[in-house]
C-alpha cells in the first residue's frame, strides 16, 4: 500500500462524520429489519437460569432496582426476563431502591412487564418499598428488619397492611437477593451486609462496563452469578421464554461491534502502513 | 472548651461508633446480648438513614445557592443554565410537595412524591430522554476515539487490542457465529486473568479503608475536621 493510499484510508476512515452516519445506520437497520443472528446461552447465563430454577416454588425473593434511567437499555431486559421465571415459580418479590432514581425506573419496569405485573396482586405476590436513604447503612438496617426501617411503601401504604411484608422481615427471609445496579458500590454493600453476616445468596446484573470490577465477588462465591448487559438479557429471554428488548437489541449491538471493530483493523493498518513506509525511507 | 467541643467530643463520638460497629459486625457473644447488639446496631443505621435523607435536603438547597451565586458572579454566559436548573428544581420541588401533601390528606389514592402525576411526567419525558441521550453519546465518543487509540503501538497495546477484540465479540451474537468457542474464551478472560487484576485493587480499597477507620481510631485522621494533619 503507498502513502497515497494510505492517506485516503486514512481521511476515509477517519472522518468522524462518516462513522457516526454508519453507526446509527447499524443501531437502527436491525429494529427495522432484523437479521435474526441466532444468540448461544454461555455457561455463566445457564448457571444462574438452573439456580433460579431450582429455588423452591413460593419462595421469597428481595430485589434491588438500583439503576438510573440511562442503564434501563441494558439492565431493565435482565431484570424483566428474572422477574418473568420468579412470577412463573410464583415466588414473591420485595422490590427496594437505595437510589433516589429507583421509583420512576421501577414503574417504568411495571408499564415495560405490565404483562407479567398484571397477573399478580400488589401487595400479596410484590410488593415495592421505594426508595430508602442511607446507602449502605439503608442495606444493613433492612437486612435486619425490613418493618424496622420504613413504614409506609413507594405508594403510602402502611407496611403491615400488606400481606406480604408479613411474611418476610429481614435478609435471612430471603432465598435470593437479586442486584440490579448501575453502580459498583451497591455490590460491595450487600457483599458486606447480606453475604457475610447472613449467607443470603447473592445474584448480581450489572452493566457491562461495570461487571470486571464485581467478578472477583463472583469467582469468590459471595454472589451464585451474575447477568452482565444486553448479551445475558438475549440470553435469558430466550431461556425464560419471553423476547424483549435484550434479544431485539442483540443485532444493533453486534452489527455496530463490528463496524467499530473494521474501524479499528483500519487504523492499525493506516499505522503499520505509515510506520513501515517511514522506516523503509 | 472550644478545642473539647471541636475537636474532642466528635472525636470521641467516632472512636465509640467505630468501636461499637465493629463489636457488632464482628464478634458474637451469646444470644442475649447479641440481641442487646442487634437493637443498638439497628438505631445506629436508622440513624444514619436520617442524616443521610436530611444531608439530600442540603444537597439541593446547595445547589440552589450555588446557581445564584453563579447567574451573579458569571453573568449571561452561564445565566440562561442556572436559571433552567433552578427553575427545574423549584418545579419539581412544588409538584414533589403536591405529592407529598396528597399521600398525608388522603393516603388511599396510591400518590406519593414520585407518583404525583406532573412529577413523574416530567421525570419520564423530560429527565429520562435527556439522562438516555447523554449516556448514548458515550458510544459515539468511543467509536471515533477506537479508530486512532487502539493502535498495535507495541506488544501490550497489542495484546490489549486481542483481549478487547474477544470481549468485543463475545458480547455479540456475532462472536459465536464465527467461532464457537468465543464465548468460553470471553468468560475465561473475565473470570481469570480480569478477576487477578481486580482482586487486589479491591482487597487494595479493603485495606485502604481498615487504615483509614484506624486512624480514626486512634485520632490520627482529622480532615474529616476540617483541618490538616
Amino acid at each position: 500500500m503507498n502513502m497515497d493510499t494510505l492517506a485516503l484510508v486514512d481521511k476515509v476512515f477517519g472522518s468522524k462524520i462518516l462513522l457516526y452516519i454508519l453507526l446509527i445506520a447499524a443501531l437502527i437497520y436491525p429494529f427495522a429489519s432484523p437479521l435474526g443472528i441466532p444468540v448461544s446461552i454461555s455457561s455463566r447465563t445457564m448457571q444462574v437460569y438452573n439456580y433460579v430454577k431450582s429455588l423452591k416454588p413460593g419462595c421469597y425473593v428481595y430485589m434491588e432496582i438500583y439503576y438510573e434511567v440511562a442503564a434501563r437499555g441494558e439492565l431493565e431486559p435482565n431484570v424483566v426476563a428474572l422477574v418473568k421465571q420468579l412470577f412463573d415459580k410464583d415466588c414473591k418479590i420485595v422490590f427496594v431502591s437505595l437510589i433516589g432514581t429507583g421509583p420512576i425506573v421501577f414503574s417504568l419496569l411495571r408499564s415495560t412487564a405490565a404483562d407479567l405485573f398484571n397477573t399478580k396482586k400488589y401487595g400479596v405476590d410484590y410488593v415495592y418499598l421505594g426508595y430508602v436513604s442511607g446507602q449502605e447503612a439503608a442495606a444493613a438496617s433492612l437486612a435486619k428488619s425490613i418493618k424496622g426501617t420504613v413504614s409506609v411503601d413507594n405508594y403510602g401504604n402502611r407496611i403491615e397492611t400488606l400481606p406480604l411484608l408479613r411474611e418476610v422481615d429481614k435478609a435471612t427471609d430471603f432465598s435470593l437477593a437479586i442486584i440490579a445496579s448501575s453502580g459498583t458500590d451497591t455490590f460491595n454493600w450487600y457483599v458486606r451486609q447480606w453475604y457475610t453476616p447472613y449467607n443470603v445468596s447473592l445474584l448480581f446484573v450489572a452493566l457491562s462496563v461495570i461487571a470486571p470490577s464485581v467478578e472477583p465477588f463472583v469467582g469468590a462465591k459471595q454472589a451464585i452469578g451474575m447477568l452482565v448487559g444486553q448479551r445475558s438479557a438475549a440470553e435469558y429471554e430466550l431461556l425464560v421464554g419471553r423476547k424483549g428488548l435484550g434479544l431485539a437489541s442483540m443485532d444493533s449491538q453486534s452489527l455496530t461491534h463490528a463496524l467499530i471493530l473494521v474501524f479499528i483493523a483500519a487504523g492499525n493498518v493506516v499505522y503499520w502502513g505509515k510506520r513501515l513506509r517511514t522506516k523503509k525511507k | 472548651m472550644s478545642l473539647i467541643v471541636k475537636r474532642v467530643i466528635p472525636q470521641l463520638i467516632v472512636s465509640i461508633i467505630l468501636i461499637v460497629m465493629i463489636v457488632f459486625y464482628f464478634f458474637y457473644v451469646n444470644k442475649s446480648v447479641a440481641g442487646v447488639f442487634s437493637a443498638w446496631d439497628k438505631a445506629l443505621s436508622d440513624w444514619a438513614i436520617i442524616i443521610m435523607a436530611f444531608a439530600l435536603m442540603v444537597g439541593g438547597a446547595d445547589i440552589f445557592r450555588y446557581h445564584l451565586i453563579q447567574i451573579r458572579k458569571a453573568g449571561m454566559k452561564q445565566a440562561p443554565f442556572s436559571i433552567v436548573t433552578i427553575l427545574l428544581e423549584l418545579v419539581m420541588i412544588a409538584f414533589a410537595l403536591i405529592g407529598f401533601y396528597i399521600s398525608y390528606i388522603n393516603p388511599e389514592s396510591g400518590i406519593s412524591i414520585t407518583t404525583q402525576p406532573q412529577f413523574a411526567w416530567l421525570y419520564t419525558n423530560v429527565y429520562a430522554p435527556s439522562d438516555t441521550a447523554v449516556y448514548s453519546i458515550l458510544l459515539f465518543y468511543i467509536a471515533s476515539a477506537s479508530y486512532r487509540a487502539f493502535t498495535a503501538k507495541n506488544p501490550t497495546a497489542a495484546l490489549l487490542l486481542a483481549v478487547a477484540v474477544i470481549v468485543m465479540l463475545g458480547n455479540t451474537s456475532l462472536g459465536g457465529l464465527i467461532w464457537p468457542g468465543m464465548l468460553s474464551l470471553r468468560d475465561w478472560i473475565m473470570t481469570v486473568p480480569n478477576t487477578a487484576a481486580f482482586r487486589p485493587i479491591t482487597m487494595g480499597a479493603g485495606f485502604g479503608a481498615i487504615t483509614l477507620g484506624l486512624r480514626l481510631l486512634i485520632w490520627r485522621e482529622v480532615s474529616w475536621l476540617g483541618r490538616r494533619e
